[in-house]
Order: C-alpha cells, then structure tokens, then sequence
C-alpha cells in the first residue's frame, strides 16, 4: 500500500530547515558580535558539550523528573549541554514506531529551543522497517535512528539487521544502539529483556563496513569480550553514560578499567548522559574524575560527535 | 599517591554547573561503602587514593576488613594479613575506618569476631554480605545476638540489601542469593531491635520498593551506592523517609564516585540537606563509638 501522506501530519521541510538554520546562525551571530575578550574568556571555560545519548517523554515504568521537554532543556543548558541527540522513550515499547519518531520530530522541532536532535527508532524485526527509517530520513529530517534490540525482541544476528545498517549508511545516518536502558536486576516482573549481546557485532559490520554505528549505554560487562575487535576491526563509538569504576573513563581510554576487556581509545568515545534517566552529572562527572587532558576532553565533549555527523 | 597531581583539573568543573573539589570538600563525604581494601587489597587502596583525593572524600569506611563474601568471617585470612590491616587502621584512624564482615549463619563465631576487632580493636561496625554460606537473612532469630552484641559495643551496622527480579512466577527479590536479605527483612529486624540504628544498603537495589518497606522504621537509615543512577531517586527518598534517614555510600572502585555523587546533585535538596546526606547522618551515628575509640568527627 503506498504511503498516505495526508494522514501523516508531516513537518513542512522548509519551515524545520528555517528553524533548525535559525537556531545554528544563532550562535553565529553571537559570535561576531563578541568582543576578543569574550571569545578568549569561553575558551578558557572550555566548549560546550554534544550529548549523544538523551531520550525525551516518560520512561514506560517510571515518572522522570525531566520528562517535560521544557525542563530538561533547562536542565542541560545549565551543564552546557547545547546539543542533545534525543530518542523517544515511547518507542521503547510501542510497536508504531513512525508515530512516536513523528511525535519526537514535531517535539523537537517546537520546543527543542534549537538544541534537541531528533533521533527516530527503527526495528528491523518489524514488517516495512525499511520505510520507517525512510520517514526518519526523508520526512523528519533525522541524523540518524536508535535501535532498542532487547525491547524490540531480536539479536543482533537478526538477518535484516546488516541491510539496516547498510540502508542507513545510504543515507548517511548514523544508528545508535542501546545495549542497555535499565538495569535488568530491577526491571517490572512483567519485562524478562536481557540486556543486548554485542559479540555477532563484530562479523555484522564486515559485511557493512561503511555503517556508522555507536553503542550508548556501553557498559564494560555488555561489551564483554568483544572490546578489541570492536576497536580494532570496526569503526563503532561509544558513550560512558554507563562506564563505571573510580577514574572509569580515563582508566578505560589506558586500558586499565577492570570492566572492560580492554581499552578504547578517546578517539572512539563520545558523551552519552542517558538523561533524563540518569542524572545529567553522572556522565559529567565522569569527565572530571579521570585527570583526563584538555584534547581528550575536547574530544569527548563534542569533537567526536561532530565528526560523526559532519 | 601525588595529592597536588590528583588535584589538577584539565578545565574546571564550576563552568559546567558541577562542583568543585573545594565545594565537595566543604560537603564533608563520608563514605559508608568503600571496597578500596576488598580481599585486604592495602595496595590496590593506596592506588585508588588518588581519586579518593581528587573527588574531594573526607573519610571511606572500608566494609572488607578480614573477611570476603565466601569467607565473611575471614577463616582463611593469615594472621600476618590481619595483623597488617589492623596496624595500617590504626595509623590511618583520621582517614579510614573499618567495618568488619559477620555471618549471621555464626553467630557465635561473628560475636567472638566482634570482640576481637571492635571491642578490642580498631573497628568501628559490622557488615552484613550480600548472601553467607549458610543463607541466613538478616530477619531471622539468629541475628538478634549480633545485634545485641553490636548495639552494646555501639558499632555501626550496616546490610546490604536487594531486590534482584527473578523467581517463577518473577517478583522484586526472587533472584536474591542465599543468605542475601531484602529491606523487608531489614525492617523484620528493625521491628525487634527498635532504638538500635540499622543501615539499609544499597536502597535494596530497587529503591522504588525498598525505600516503602523501611519508611515506618525511624531507626533505619537508607544508603543507596551500588546501582545505576536514577534521576529522582534521592528526591523520592527525601520526600519520603527525611534528608535525617539518608547515608551516602561511593561503592568505589567498582563504581564511579560520580555515579553515587550525581544521585545527591541530582537532587533538589538544600544545602544542609545535602551536608546531612553526605556525611553529617553517618557522623551522628557512628559518634558513640568514634568518642569512645578517640577518633576524630
């Protein structure tokens, strides 16, 4: 059946393009008026930082905080987060997913004060995935799309998953995929979703070598063995919203965090915060606890995430 | 461990709305769960002091002093090892206290342990495992001359708790090892020991449950390390137990001290509330026995 575009309350693509041009020549503009002083007095508090890992809306089983977009933004501004790669928690357990990546673009294009990135959910297990990511792409305008294998109930052996990531790579989209959202040893008695086995990964993006693929909630015990291959025959990144230990972060770009079989060098690592779930400091923290250099900081606040969207 | 090169921030934490280390120092943190000395690692706790130091944390209160979680009582610990430990707690009294493991499926081997290592050593309190050989949960009869034996010599007591789901049919705590209690069985023991402060650890893993079965016990203090950051979690404890019934533990090394940090800023809470969970609750607890040992508040 074809697509019924009069039932879809489409974003008109010339008004996001305006909104999302407006909010990026903003701090253009900005910048030209600042005096030399100014410039040099925010280099010295250093740049601002790209979360990659951010979900907007109610979590399925708890009331957040900072469910209201409003609210987080606020929250985010306040720890100089200016631009938040944003899933929707609904998709998590919905299985129309084009309606929640519909809501998520209208809700970030109205109120996601020109920091919130919408990053649409696709299920490859799911009948027509493929034009699900072609709206996140061509009607919604998204950088890239979240995977929830665990919730949506697949592997990541599933025999679709490689023509994904080798359509997304088409259209030059990243794909995020969430290892984890919860802790399973605390998850509703009516949920069993184990948290996502990453060892076929590997084999996967040989056969899609051009995909561009990050893990968010990246913890060292879910990566398991895989960490090396991982690192050094594929081109995933990962976030450390979910990287634990004392000086995890640093301990882990040496090799020396006793979670992770191995190292990951600061190259290959972006910040993730898993607000609203988590609170926004953990991951910030992490960044300070680690007597990380001023080039790995950089790196990990923003300069690995603008290159995996440049 | 260098404490000028722990201090030294690559660019400060103040311009990203976070702490400084002078502001988590003016805190005070004490730590209640600190696993630096797991398996009498003294080595692999001087190294972690670097990040002890560069996070600001006044005191740790060590819960593996000469037992581990298949050997609570510490049987298979040499003398040598014992005598080294109780030597580096006395020398490092202003920094570091310890508490002592106990198996309340012994608890006349626990009670003898206790003697030896509180009353007439340097610990400060004991610590309940996650599970002990002989599955014996905090609720049963057993425990009550540990308690006993505790509240007299005024030791700090602390359980850990949770609520692993699992089970057929799945339910909060159906996974839980042998032995491992559940704050509902904290609140059991509560019931008959009702002027003896208990420390509920780990919110029970599932703070959202665990929290509810403590709330009606007064002497039951929440500290909530060992999981995964939730937003609102220390919000909902506040609301429901008072900033007075919250203890802050770091779970380091295994966990980040800004995973445990960033549950409390997380928090909409004032500043003596904040000075309260860090550290001013477990201060008004252990000072019985710190005023009795001499060691500083």
């Amino acid at each position: 059946m074809p697509n019924r575009r009069d039932d879809l309350q489409t974003i008109d693509r010339r008004s996001f393009v305006k909104a999302s041009l407006m909010s990026a020549a903003l701090p253009v503009a900005a910048a030209l008026t600042n005096s030399k002083a100014q410039a040099a007095q925010t280099e010295a508090s250093g740049p601002d930082i790209i979360d990659c890992n951010v979900h907007l809306f109610d979590w399925p089983f708890r009331k957040l905080k900072y469910a209201r977009t409003a609210a987080l933004i606020m929250k985010l501004r306040k720890h100089r987060i200016t631009k938040a790669w944003a899933g929707n928690f609904e998709a998590v357990l919905n299985k129309q997913l084009d309606a929640c990546n519909r809501r998520l673009a209208e809700e970030c294009q109205a109120h996601g004060d020109g920091m919130l990135v919408p990053i649409g959910s696709v299920n490859p297990a799911a009948p027509d995935w493929e034009e699900d990511l072609r709206r996140c792409h061509a009607q919604y305008l998204m950088l890239g799309v979240r995977l929830y294998p665990t919730y949506h109930g697949y592997a990541l052996d599933h025999a679709e998953l490689p023509r994904l990531l080798g359509e997304a790579a088409k259209r030059g989209m990243l794909v995020q995929i969430a290892l984890r959202l919860e802790d399973e040893r605390v998850h509703h008695p009516a949920l069993a979703a184990p948290a996502v086995d990453v060892s076929p990964l590997p084999e996967v993006l040989k056969k899609v070598p051009q995909a561009k693929v990050q893990l968010i909630n990246s913890a060292g015990p879910l990566l398991a063995g895989n960490v090396g291959v991982l690192v050094k025959e594929t081109n995933v990144t990962f976030d450390i919203a979910a990287t634990e230990g004392n000086g995890g972060v640093g301990r882990l770009i040496e090799g020396t965090n006793p979670s992770y079989k191995g190292a990951i060098p600061a190259s290959r690592l972006v910040f993730g915060s898993h607000a609203p779930f988590f609170p926004c400091e953990s991951a910030l923290l992490k960044l300070f606890e680690s007597p990380l250099s001023l080039d790995q900081m950089e790196k990990l606040m923003h300069a690995n995430a603008r290159r995996l969207i440049a | 461990m260098n404490p000028a090169e722990a201090r030294k921030f690559a660019l400060n934490p103040a311009h990203y709305g976070l702490p400084t280390r002078d502001d988590l120092v003016r805190l005070r943190i004490w730590d209640i769960h600190y696993h630096g000395f797991f398996n009498a690692g003294i080595r692999s706790h001087e190294e972690n002091l670097f990040y002890v130091e560069r996070m600001g944390i006044e005191r740790m209160l060590s819960l593996d002093i000469a037992g581990s979680p298949t050997d609570p009582l510490g049987t298979m610990v040499s003398d040598e090892k014992k005598r080294e430990m109780r030597e580096y707690l006395e020398q490092h009294a202003d920094r570091v206290s310890g508490l002592i493991p106990i198996d309340p499926s012994q608890p006349v081997e626990s009670c003898r342990k206790m003697e030896d290592w509180i009353a007439n050593g340097p610990c400060i309190g004991i610590k309940y495992y996650g599970g002990n050989p002989g599955g014996v949960v905090c609720s049963h009869p057993d425990n009550d001359a540990i308690i006993r034996l505790a509240a007299e010599l005024k030791a700090v007591i602390y359980i850990h708790t949770w609520l692993k789901i699992g089970g057929q049919p799945r339910r909060p705590g159906g996974d839980n090892e042998r032995g491992e209690s559940t704050p509902q069985d904290v609140a059991i023991l509560a019931a008959r020991f009702p002027d003896v402060p208990l420390i509920c650890g780990h919110s029970g893993g599932d703070w959202e449950l665990g929290v509810r079965a403590v709330r009606r016990h007064e002497n039951v203090h929440i500290e909530f390390s060992g999981s995964d950051p939730h937003s609102g979690q220390v919000d909902f404890t506040v609301r429901e137990l008072g900033a007075g019934r919250l203890v802050w533990g770091g779970h380091g090394p295994s966990r980040s001290y800004s995973t445990e940090l960033s549950k409390v800023l997380d928090a909409d809470l004032t500043q003596e509330q904040r000075l309260q969970i860090f550290g001013g609750n477990l201060r008004r607890i252990a000072a019985p026995i710190f005023r009795q040992k001499g060691y500083k508040l």
